[in-house]
């Protein structure tokens, strides 16, 4: 017979053996906070500076240093007042500004736009019912989920008021915002907060449009279209 | 005198034929080990750091529907998809939820003008260089690097990363590619929207032919 020690040791030395690809099963499947492992360092980590990494030398910790105040960024325009800021000798800007062609393209980027950055609040359609405005005013009555929360809500695009405004002056409110609503020039460049204004421009027609809109191949279709269905089915139901 | 102590116990014939079984196991079992346990499918993907903050993207990019680029906003035109500034929180904590424990991180580093500090969580090697804008203007969604971000509580590192990966792509991209509108609609799948050829005409109409030259990565 085998000696007991030899079989002892062979059972030792299989338990052993699983143990390891265990690890690597559950290393493969898991999260994990640890930092990864790599075994050969290489050059992984050089002493140099990327972009958002961290500089212990300065007090911020932030290798990237801001820039002094007044300093003004290659490329960024400061020629033309009515591009950046919108007014033409000290009034809003009552047309875009001559960098800027509005055609079909420009709109199409507008509306894209417009769905990243004022959709969550202002809504799809601006009518001032985004998610965003939904979940605050359910935190706004609700105290204890709403933990300090104060909403005012985002300002309905189709308002008369806005419908007067001229172009310049939804571009100013764009770029730096006003009342409760916040600055997002640091997020959009210049072209595509002009881009926008076309696109509110055009949600505000497409809300309000007349019948010499349509063109007049179309207004046929239009007009045989029934306007107050539901009204129709009521009184359906009331008969029956 | 007993000479059975002198000859070999019968049990060691067995000797051999064991030896020959175990040299031909342990090395398919390093290898197995080496292969598995070694790639970066197991050192790196799932690495999850805690962050300062438990900002969560299933509520943000899930729930509340916010675009990635609402905040990564560099990532179609720069190398770098840029980490938020603390400003753009502000834009809507100013009001939601401002005294909840969750956010007083943030609203300190807000008063005093500095970083909030997030932990990095897909990080390449300094010697790899690698940009967002060329993929995402090819029609390369972040899903296909990222994983669901939009389901994740918190961010972990969902690919390899590592270089056969990145090549994997660069010989045959046409399962990535996507409309341009799509890039940040992690739930849309290519390999169920489109046909393979229309995959094909997506990748002429951008003339996409990723390079494998070892410049192009490192430089
Ligand atoms: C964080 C939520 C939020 C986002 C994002 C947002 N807004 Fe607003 N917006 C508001 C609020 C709140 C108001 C109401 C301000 C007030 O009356 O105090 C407002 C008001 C406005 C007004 C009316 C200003 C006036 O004259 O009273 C315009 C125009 C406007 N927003 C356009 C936009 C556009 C265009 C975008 C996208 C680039 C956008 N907003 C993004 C919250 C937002
Ligand atoms: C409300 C702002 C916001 C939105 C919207 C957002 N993110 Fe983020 N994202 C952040 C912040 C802040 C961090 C850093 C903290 C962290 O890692 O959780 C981050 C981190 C990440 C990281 C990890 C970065 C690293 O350290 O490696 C990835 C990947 C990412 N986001 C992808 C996305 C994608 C994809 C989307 C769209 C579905 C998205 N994000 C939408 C704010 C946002
Ligand atoms: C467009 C508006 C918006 C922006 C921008 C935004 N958040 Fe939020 N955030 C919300 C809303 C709304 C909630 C509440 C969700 C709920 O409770 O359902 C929330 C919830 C949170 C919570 C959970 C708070 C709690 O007590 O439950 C944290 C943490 C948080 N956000 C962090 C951040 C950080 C960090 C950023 C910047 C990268 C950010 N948010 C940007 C709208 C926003
Ligand atoms: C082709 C693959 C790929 C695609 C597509 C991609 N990413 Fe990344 N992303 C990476 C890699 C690789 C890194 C790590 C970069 C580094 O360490 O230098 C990264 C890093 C990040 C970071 C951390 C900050 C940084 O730039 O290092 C964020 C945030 C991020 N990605 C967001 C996004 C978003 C949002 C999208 C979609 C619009 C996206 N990514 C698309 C591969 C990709
Ligand atoms: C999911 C597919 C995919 C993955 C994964 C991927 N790439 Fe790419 N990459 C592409 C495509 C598509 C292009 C565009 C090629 C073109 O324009 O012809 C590209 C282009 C590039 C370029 C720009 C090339 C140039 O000529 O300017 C670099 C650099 C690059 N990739 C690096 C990387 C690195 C580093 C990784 C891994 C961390 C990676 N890529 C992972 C698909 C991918
Ligand atoms: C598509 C991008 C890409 C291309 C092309 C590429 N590499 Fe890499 N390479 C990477 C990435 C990403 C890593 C880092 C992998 C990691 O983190 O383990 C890497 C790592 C390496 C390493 C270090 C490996 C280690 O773990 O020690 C070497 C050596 C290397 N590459 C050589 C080359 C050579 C030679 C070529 C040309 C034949 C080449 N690479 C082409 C992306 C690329």
């Amino acid at each position: 017979m085998i000696p007991r020690i030899f079989i002892y040791i062979t059972l030792i030395l299989i338990a052993a053996a699983l143990l390891p690809p265990a690890i690597t099963a559950y290393m493969r499947t898991s999260k994990k906070p640890q930092p990864r492992i790599h075994f050969i360092q290489d050059m992984d980590n050089q002493g140099k500076f990327r972009t958002q990494h961290e500089n212990p030398l300065f007090d911020d910790n932030r290798a990237m240093r801001p820039p002094v105040d007044g300093a003004v960024m290659r490329g960024e325009i400061v020629d033309s007042e009515h591009l950046t800021s919108g007014t033409l000798n000290g009034t809003w800007a009552t047309s875009f500004p001559s960098q800027i062609t509005v055609n079909r393209e420009f709109l199409q980027r507008g509306r894209e736009r417009f769905d990243i950055y004022c959709q969550s609040c202002h809504g799809l359609a601006g009518y001032g019912d985004g998610i965003v405005d939904q979940v605050a005013r359910d935190l706004l009555v609700n105290s204890r989920l709403g933990k300090g929360t104060s909403w005012v809500p985002p300002r309905n695009l189709h308002e008369l008021t806005i419908h007067q405004q001229v172009v310049g002056e939804i571009f100013n409110t764009i770029s730096v915002g006003k009342n409760n609503m916040p600055a997002l020039e640091s997020q959009i460049t210049v072209e595509d907060r002009w881009a926008i204004v076309a696109w509110v421009r055009a949600l505000q027609r497409s809300q309000n449009a007349e019948l010499t809109d349509i063109p007049e191949s179309d207004r046929d279709n239009l007009e045989t279209v029934n306007l107050i269905p539901s009204n129709n089915e009521e009184e359906e139901a009331d008969e029956e | 005198m007993n000479r059975q102590h002198y000859v070999f116990p019968k049990w060691s014939n067995m000797l051999l034929p064991t030896l020959i079984a175990v040299s031909t196991v342990v090395p398919l079992y390093v290898v197995l080990l080496a292969a598995y346990g070694f790639s970066p499918k197991a050192t790196d993907v799932g690495y999850q750091p805690e962050q300062p903050i438990p900002f969560s993207h299933a509520v943000h990019a899930g729930q509340l529907g916010m675009d990635c680029r609402y905040c990564h906003n560099t990532v179609e035109v720069a190398a770098k998809a840029a980490i938020p500034p603390t400003q753009t929180c502000m834009n809507c904590h100013e009001k939601i939820k401002k005294d909840s424990d969750q956010l007083q991180l943030l609203h300190e580093t807000y008063q005093r003008g500095e970083s909030i500090p997030w932990v990095r969580v897909h990080d390449l090697p300094d010697y790899v260089y690698f940009h967002h804008a060329a993929h995402i203007s090819r029609g390369v969604g972040c899903v296909s690097c990222h994983g669901r971000v939009d389901q994740m509580e918190v961010v972990y590192q969902h690919e390899p990363l590592s270089m056969a990966w990145c090549l994997n792509c660069h010989r045959n991209p046409e399962p990535h590619l996507r409309p341009l509108g799509e890039i940040t609609n992690l739930a849309y799948d290519p390999m169920v929207e489109l046909t393979a050829d229309e995959r094909h005409q997506l990748r002429k109409l951008h003339s996409i032919d990723p390079s494998q030259d070892c410049s192009t990565c490192h430089r």
